[in-house]
């Protein structure tokens, strides 16, 4: 056996530790997600496990619940060495995930969903004995005061959430990963899943914690393994860091070749979004784009970035404010009123809302502009086929396979169907939720340009990205998201990477 | 030593290029070659009479089928009235003919009313509700207020003959004549329209459409509309041949629509198909049919092979489907 990174601070220091992975590399197409990383996680301990979007963490989360195969390294639980794929033989393993996503089923009570999906519970279920067993575990995760009863529909987030982690508890699994449990919750909400996150602990299981907010990283972790463009840092004691430093190992990403040169924004101003008010934004939102501009907001997951540009696309319910292009008052009531006046859009899931997979890139391409070549009613193939070649050639699309179906392309060609295709409609605004969300390396490069050119033919763009490296990258004027208001918004020269980061943490990390 | 010594490819699968005839081949394929074996297997199949027949009736199918595709390419899944919605057409042409109707004016006012009737589904759907439910719910009505009507009784069109229906013009019947102008016409309506674009859109991914500002309730309604065109077509076709109508009229017919139109290759989720492909399907079906008939096989025995018949068109198409998506 060859010696574990030692590096780290107190602790059982000669003991097997509970996982150790070695060299664990995945390749996804032209992207190295996992560049031969190390990650050790003893028995009874937190670790969190820390780095930017893109960083490799989701792909570590994947590999060790059984979902991804990696393509080399090994895996060791308690000393023997183990194949985790398929997710059924993770499970085996005493491996368990809490996902950001919910998955329990909101029409069953609490006491139903806890024996759902479980091996070794009769599948007679008796609300007695189920009630029972519910009790238990409910306790077990500080929901003492839930009745099994109750209709999991009726549980605040906080509470499913718990509800979550009860429903691994019955597994016994020795290893917990919590993938970003906090992202959605409220301050005291939070601070009852840390409790329970420790409680867990000091019974011997191992955690595995994986956060955006660094605060929560000093209240509970014992260490933390920061990743960085698909490597891993050697462990450290949470005890000898403090934020700075760990921002400090968070960051250091190249930078330079990736976003192309800003463009001179035109005074004049294209879009003044005025007291924005929507569920999801606790203040109202008001800024403006400039033609030629780039208007980045970024904030963490639920910040309230997504929904000020899904309310501009016509796609959320607006509670109040005005918009007004050129000047001039525009609805933000339906999406076909907002395309009306050239607002194109493009959401953060092709698949779901941004693509037609089965269809041919052609068809795609011409989806919101059909009309303008058609006459009567009737599509002219060929002033279909011009428009949309001229789009691919823009857009560096092979002008060949306009007949395949989208579905079969890269995630980076389908990204760039999903934007293209609004060049053909005369957009005046382009909104765009996590542009580059699922795009090698390559082709991100590639949209960055693509959408200042954009700018140069006098756009304007708004993105909203979690993505602070592209959006200080990429965008002119940066707005800062937090718990649905607007904390800073400044142009991006009076922005650095480490303050921007900072900022979308807000005073948590102060 | 290492446990992980699976050495995985790296996932730079090339997008595969599907040629788009190969997907209906795949199903009128084998069921060409089926069809040739029992051809031989069943000498009296080749008369002229017996083609005459399958062939009329494949168009009687082949009509609806043609005009439900839009509804299906849409995303809206079949109409379950499509039986009932015939029979109704069919009933009020004949009852129209026998209290002395001039016939122009019958087919105008059947045609508005079969329009009507579906259009209004369409409308229904297209505020949300489910279409499934809706065309059912629809189809009872019908048939219930067609039934309470005529109490159950035989209309015909008295001394108002009218029997053109089951004509020809030139050795051809008039039916297969409809048959073959309306699949062009919706071929050319889906394929080289806005609407029949947006029609496909919608049913491939409706979230996208909605971003792409496509209306989801415009283009159910056109899709409904085109139906019920279709189904009065047939109702004063078949009425205007056989004189007579009653509420028992196409008992047979919706799951031979349906069968012809996923025989077709035309995705039941919507998205994928063609008209032309549902009047093919419709042809198929058809033989099938006939051929069963002619080996002496009992109602129930035919209903059976055809239910088989889509069940493994369906499980075929949509093996072929996900492979040719996943990367």
């Amino acid at each position: 056996m060859t010696p574990v990174d030692d590096s780290t601070g107190a602790g059982g220091a000669a003991e097997t530790p509970r996982l150790l992975v070695r060299r664990l590399s995945k390749r996804y197409g032209n992207v190295q997600a996992l560049a031969e990383v190390d990650f050790e996680l003893r028995a009874g301990e937190v670790m969190a496990l820390l780095g930017e979007n893109g960083a490799g963490k989701s792909t570590l989360v994947k590999v060790l619940s059984g979902l991804v195969q990696p393509d080399s390294g090994t895996i060791e639980i308690d000393g023997v060495a183990r194949d985790l794929y398929p997710s059924a033989r993770s499970q085996a393993s005493g491996v368990a995930v809490v996902h950001q996503e919910y998955s329990s089923v909101p029409t069953l009570t609490v006491a139903e969903n806890l024996v759902l999906g479980q091996t070794g519970v009769s599948p007679l279920w008796l609300p007695g004995r189920l009630k029972a067993r519910a009790r238990t575990l409910l306790d077990a995760v500080g929901l003492d005061h839930i009745n099994p009863g109750t209709l999991v529909e009726r549980l605040s987030v906080a509470e499913m959430q718990l509800l979550e982690i009860a429903r691994l508890l019955v597994r016994d699994s020795k290893i917990l990963i919590f993938d970003e449990p906090t992202a959605a919750l409220a301050d005291r909400e939070i601070e009852r899943v840390l409790g329970v996150t420790k409680r867990l602990a000091s019974e011997g299981r191992s955690v595995i914690y994986v956060t955006h907010r660094l605060p929560e990283v000093f209240r509970i972790a014992d260490r933390v393994t920061v990743f960085r463009n698909g490597r891993s840092l050697p462990a450290r004691s949470t005890r000898d860091l403090d934020v700075d430093a760990v921002i400090t190992m968070m960051l250091g990403r190249e930078l330079q070749t990736m976003f192309p040169k800003r463009g001179t924004a035109r005074a004049e101003t294209l879009l003044e979004i005025e007291g924005l008010q929507a569920p999801g934004l606790s203040e109202p939102v008001s800024f403006n784009v400039r033609a030629g501009e780039i208007v980045g907001l970024t904030g963490q997951l639920g910040s309230g970035a997504s929904t000020v540009v899904e309310a501009l696309a016509g796609m959320a319910t607006l509670q109040a404010g005005r918009a007004r292009l050129d000047g001039q008052d525009i609805s933000l009531k339906s999406r076909s009123a907002t395309l009306k006046r050239g607002i194109a859009y493009c959401s953060a899931d092709r698949k779901r809302d941004g693509t037609f997979a089965v269809r041919s890139i052609r068809e795609n391409l011409s989806s919101p502009w059909i009309r303008a070549v058609a006459r009567a009613g009737w599509i002219s193939a060929r002033g279909e086929r011009d428009r949309s070649s001229d789009i691919a050639r823009r857009f560096t699309i092979d002008v060949k396979r306009m007949a395949t179906a989208v579905g079969a392309l890269s995630g980076g060609n389908q990204q760039k169907v999903a934007v293209g295709k609004w060049l053909g409609a005369a957009p005046r605004i382009m909104l765009l939720e996590e542009p580059t969300r699922g795009v090698d390396v390559g082709a991100r490069a590639e949209i960055y340009q693509h959408l200042r050119d954009l700018c140069a033919a006098g756009l304007g763009i708004v993105i909203a990205s979690s993505d602070t490296a592209e959006v200080l990258g990429l965008c002119d004027t940066i707005a800062t998201f937090y718990r649905g208001r607007v904390t800073a918004l400044k142009p991006h020269h009076e922005w650095s990477e480490d303050a921007l980061v900072r900022e979308v943490m807000h005073q948590e990390a102060a | 030593m290492s446990a992980e010594t699976s050495a995985a490819s790296p996932a730079v699968a090339l997008p595969r290029h599907r040629p788009d005839w190969l997907l209906p081949l795949l199903v009128l394929g084998p069921a060409a070659a089926g069809i040739i074996i029992a051809i031989i297997v069943t000498p009296t199949f080749l008369t002229s009479s017996n083609i005459l027949a399958v062939v009329r009736n494949a168009s009687t199918i082949g009509i609806v089928a043609v005009a439900m595709t839009p509804m299906t390419l849409s995303g809206n899944f079949v109409s379950l009235g499509i039986a009932q919605t015939a029979m109704a057409s069919m009933v009020s042409f004949v009852a129209l003919l026998g209290s002395g109707w001039n016939q122009a004016l019958a087919i105008i006012v059947v045609l508005i009313g079969t329009i009507a009737v579906g259009g209004f589904q369409g409308a229904v759907v297209g505020a949300g509700f489910n279409p499934v439910i809706t065309t059912m719910a629809a189809g009872a009505i019908i048939f219930g207020v067609v039934s309470e009507i005529t109490r159950g009784q035989i209309v015909n069109v008295n001394e108002h003959g009218a029997s053109w229906g089951g004509g020809d013009i030139g050795g051809v019947p008039i039916v297969v004549i409809v048959f073959v102008v309306f699949t062009a016409i919706v071929t050319l309506v889906m394929s080289r329209t806005v609407i029949g674009r947006q029609t496909i859109l919608v049913g491939a991914n409706r979230a996208t459409a909605e971003t792409s500002g496509i209306s989801f309730a415009r283009v159910t309604v056109v899709a409904f509309v085109i139906f019920s065109i279709g189904i009065a077509i047939v109702g004063i076709l078949e009425g205007a041949a056989f004189g007579e109508a009653n509420a028992m009229s196409f008992a047979n017919l919706t799951i031979s629509v349906i069968a012809a139109l996923l025989v077709g290759g035309t995705a039941i989720s919507g998205g994928q198909g063609s008209p032309l492909r549902s009047a093919a399907g419709a042809l198929l079906i058809s033989v099938i049919s006939n051929m069963m008939v002619l080996n002496d096989f009992t109602p129930g025995g035919r209903l059976a092979v055809q239910g088989a018949v889509v069940a493994a068109a369906v499980v075929i198409l949509d093996m072929f489907r996900r492979r040719g998506l996943r990367r």
